[in-house]
């Protein structure tokens, strides 16, 4: 028998209850610093809002507020009220400041490129678009928009497919993304991928595929031709085209945020009684409607914008099957300069439009993630 | 309304959450699931709510056996970890939810809200929504709202969990004064000790998917089953030695071992609690020689650390501050420590490799 041996192990219970709660603090930190770093997140994810926004004409400000993240925040945002408290005189948030700070020299020439690829690449065509349209006069441009019957077909034809294309996209976006956030089953992830697939085909292949299937040599063509249904060349050939290259946007926006928000809600819901419907009405929707307007808005932009699938199952027939862009490049092609360039200054409209709209619904969003991630962190002040 | 559960096995992939577990929650009785995290302790109570679906055994309400009925239909109030407050409504929608999804209209809501708000203290704060109030106000909120549906039991998922420590305990007092209140079965979970024991009329620890000893807290802290529930509730002093003859030999030390008179393993552990050491000045049998390292003694409790040279070992000792001035101990000054009471877990075979290393 081997020498008996002598161990002592130490077991503190107590370390446990710090180390399981979900503060996503280290348990050392004291409660002075754990205060500011719920503002420092709330700086981080402005300064994050900010940078995906593609504001980059604010300048050196952003770029130093860009930076602030994570501990460097915390810390900076903890010496900052030590220091209030202390009220002793220093310049540290300065010299932290002028340490991020880059030459002269440095930060002209970006702010210069940033600027001058900016005013040469966005700028100035969006403004020559107005120009152009309007070089003839308002009365002119009038004309041209609505008095012309095949152009005011196409933008009473692009009201009908954008709008119909949404709203399928939304019933599926939403069951896609319902599915994939809160249940694991077989082939997840495989549709998580084919949902995708959208983005990475390009839109003339989504058209040919279309009338590889529905055309009169298709593989459902001798059918539908049997049953009288158009499909290729005709509005539900426009509004199939249109689905496809869509489909991404709303399940795509909707996952992170039902990810984000969580199941508990929805349980609590079932919990006390509500039905599936209910929950789906009364808890869900309501907690993701930024998220799904914002899936919508981009969805709708670039339903109304589609060029590529559409222009190849819709025949170009004028006045049947023309949608705006595609009337928009067909005016062109005919050196109706100033027709073409009114009924593009219509689609520009919608896409400011849309760029302030989303503007507003993305920090709408940002909130609602950020809300669900505050809901779920300990209570500091309580 | 009694709860029973019988033979339960839930599993997640090739992970057992539960394994076989069977676990009666008498009727009003206040019974709290206690264990670390990943014991399955949260997966029980879900599966009693009728959140998770179990693979085999059955669920019962009472002689009502409920397994196959949804979640919907069982009529449970369930408070969940983060208390999952409706955010897009104010602390009355939150309240009222369960009855106008169950077809309840009119003045008999509010009136019934109002009576719940009564109850945990919130009158004042109806309009509020669920961001504006504090931890504390959120976890009354979300037992307002499960209350809200008349349940026949109450279900409470570490309903202290994400709670600060003062608010923490203020709440689980008032938790036992509303329980005797209302008097509901209720079931709750828990990875700290000191709130079962404080708030619970029995204890159920777990431990890796099974129960590993189930009685008042009481029974539970005196008489621990086996070494996980030693370990589990509190600190704790571990000797690793021999048990031959009725006595457990610790190196060159023995201690009097009668109750295990039978057995002779090698290795078995022997366990103090930090209260039931003595340290004494004068030398004798059973008495361990040990240097004085460091002297906490702030607080009702004095710790003393302690290490026994001949050994190798620290061990800690508390004891009452009287106590600690009495005996005016020095730092590096040499002491005997003497077990008041020990705590023999002789591992069978198949425990062996699971009892000696677990830490928290």
């Amino acid at each position: 028998m081997s020498e008996p041996h002598l161990q002592f192990v130490a077991h503190d219970r107590r370390a446990a209850p710090s180390a399981s709660t979900t503060t996503g603090v280290p348990a050392a930190a004291s409660t002075r610093t754990l205060v500011p770093l719920r503002q420092s997140t709330r700086i981080a994810a402005r300064s994050l809002g900010t940078t995906r926004a593609g504001d980059l004409t604010s300048g050196p400000g952003l770029r130093a507020r860009a930076t602030v993240t994570g501990t460097a925040a915390i810390e900076q945002v903890s010496s900052a009220r030590a220091e209030a408290r202390d009220a002793v005189p220093t310049n540290d948030l300065s010299n932290w400041k002028n340490a991020q700070q880059d030459p002269l020299w440095v930060r002209l020439t970006l702010i210069g490129l940033a600027v001058g690829s900016l005013l040469l690449l966005v700028i100035i065509p969006v403004a020559n678009v107005f120009y152009q349209a309007l070089s003839a006069g308002l009365h002119a441009y009038w004309d041209n928009l609505f008095n012309d019957p095949d152009t005011r077909h196409s933008i009473w034809l692009t009201l009908i497919v954008a709008p119909t294309a949404v709203g399928a996209n939304l019933v599926f976006g939403v069951a896609a993304a319902w599915a994939i956030a809160r249940f694991r089953f077989p082939g997840r992830s495989a549709l998580t991928t084919l949902i995708d697939l959208p983005f990475a085909i390009s839109p003339v292949v989504a058209g040919l595929q279309l009338v590889l299937l529905f055309g009169l040599r298709g593989y459902f063509g001798p059918w539908l031709r049997e049953h009288d249904i158009h499909v290729i060349f005709a509005l539900p050939g426009l509004i199939l085209a249109t689905m496809f290259v869509t489909l991404p946007f709303i399940a795509r926006e909707l996952i992170p945020v039902l990810e984000a928000i969580g199941p508990d809600e929805e349980l609590a819901a079932v919990s006390l009684g509500a039905r599936g419907w209910q929950v789906l009405w009364k808890i869900t929707l309501p907690n993701i409607k930024w998220g799904l307007l914002y899936g919508i808005l981009l969805c709708n932009a670039r339903a109304m914008g589609e060029f590529g699938a559409v222009y190849v199952v819709s025949g170009h027939i004028p006045g049947q099957t023309q949608t705006m862009p595609l009337r928009v490049d067909r005016l062109f092609q005919g050196y109706n300069t100033p027709g073409s360039f009114a009924l593009a200054s219509l689609l520009m409209l919608l896409a400011l439009v849309t760029l302030v709209l989303k503007t507003v619904l993305e920090r709408r969003t940002q909130r609602e993630l950020a809300e669900a991630a505050k809901l779920h962190t300990v209570e500091i002040e309580s | 309304m009694s709860i029973a559960v019988r033979n339960v096995t839930k599993r997640f992939g090739n992970f057992t959450a539960i394994d076989d577990v069977s676990l009666e929650a008498h009727s009003g009785e206040l019974l709290a699931l206690l264990g670390p995290s990943g014991s399955g302790k949260t997966t029980l109570l879900r599966v009693i709510a009728g959140l998770e679906a179990a693979d085999r055994g059955s669920v019962h309400y009472h002689d009502e056996d409920v397994t196959r009925r949804s979640a919907r239909d069982r009529n449970v109030g369930f408070v969940f970890q983060h208390y999952a407050l409706f955010r897009h409504m104010n602390v009355l929608e939150n309240v009222a939810f369960g009855l106008r999804v169950r077809g309840v209209r009119g003045p008999t809501v509010t009136q019934r809200v109002r009576e719940l708000l009564h109850l945990v203290r919130l009158e004042s704060l109806e309009r509020r929504y669920p961001s504006q109030l504090s931890g504390g106000q959120r976890q009354r909120v979300a037992l307002a709202r499960a209350l809200a549906v008349q349940p026949k039991v109450l279900l409470l998922d570490e309903p202290f969990g994400a709670l600060d420590a003062k608010v923490r305990v203020e709440l689980r007092q008032w938790l036992r004064r509303l329980h005797e209140e209302i008097h509901m079965t209720s079931v709750f979970v828990t990875h700290d000790q000191e709130e079962a024991f404080e708030v619970a009329d029995r204890v159920a620890v777990m431990n890796q998917g099974r129960i590993e000893q189930l009685g008042s807290p009481q029974e539970v802290f005196d008489h621990p089953a086996n070494a996980f529930v030693m370990h589990f509730l509190g600190n704790v002093n571990v000797f690793h030695g021999r048990v031959h003859d009725g006595k457990a030999h610790l190196g060159g030390f023995e201690l009097e071992v009668p109750e295990h008179a039978d057995v002779d393993v090698s290795a078995a552990a022997v366990y103090v609690r930090p209260h039931e050491l003595a340290i004494e000045r004068s030398a004798a049998s059973g008495r361990l020689p040990a240097r004085v390292v460091r002297v906490h003694a702030a607080g009702p409790v004095a710790k003393v650390a302690l290490r026994a040279e001949d050994f190798g070992l620290e061990i800690q000792v508390e004891m009452p501050v009287e106590r600690l001035a009495a005996l005016a101990l020095a730092t590096g000054e040499v002491v005997y420590v003497a077990p008041r009471r020990i705590r023999v877990f002789v591992p069978e075979a198949a425990e062996a490799a699971l009892t000696p290393e677990y830490a928290i």
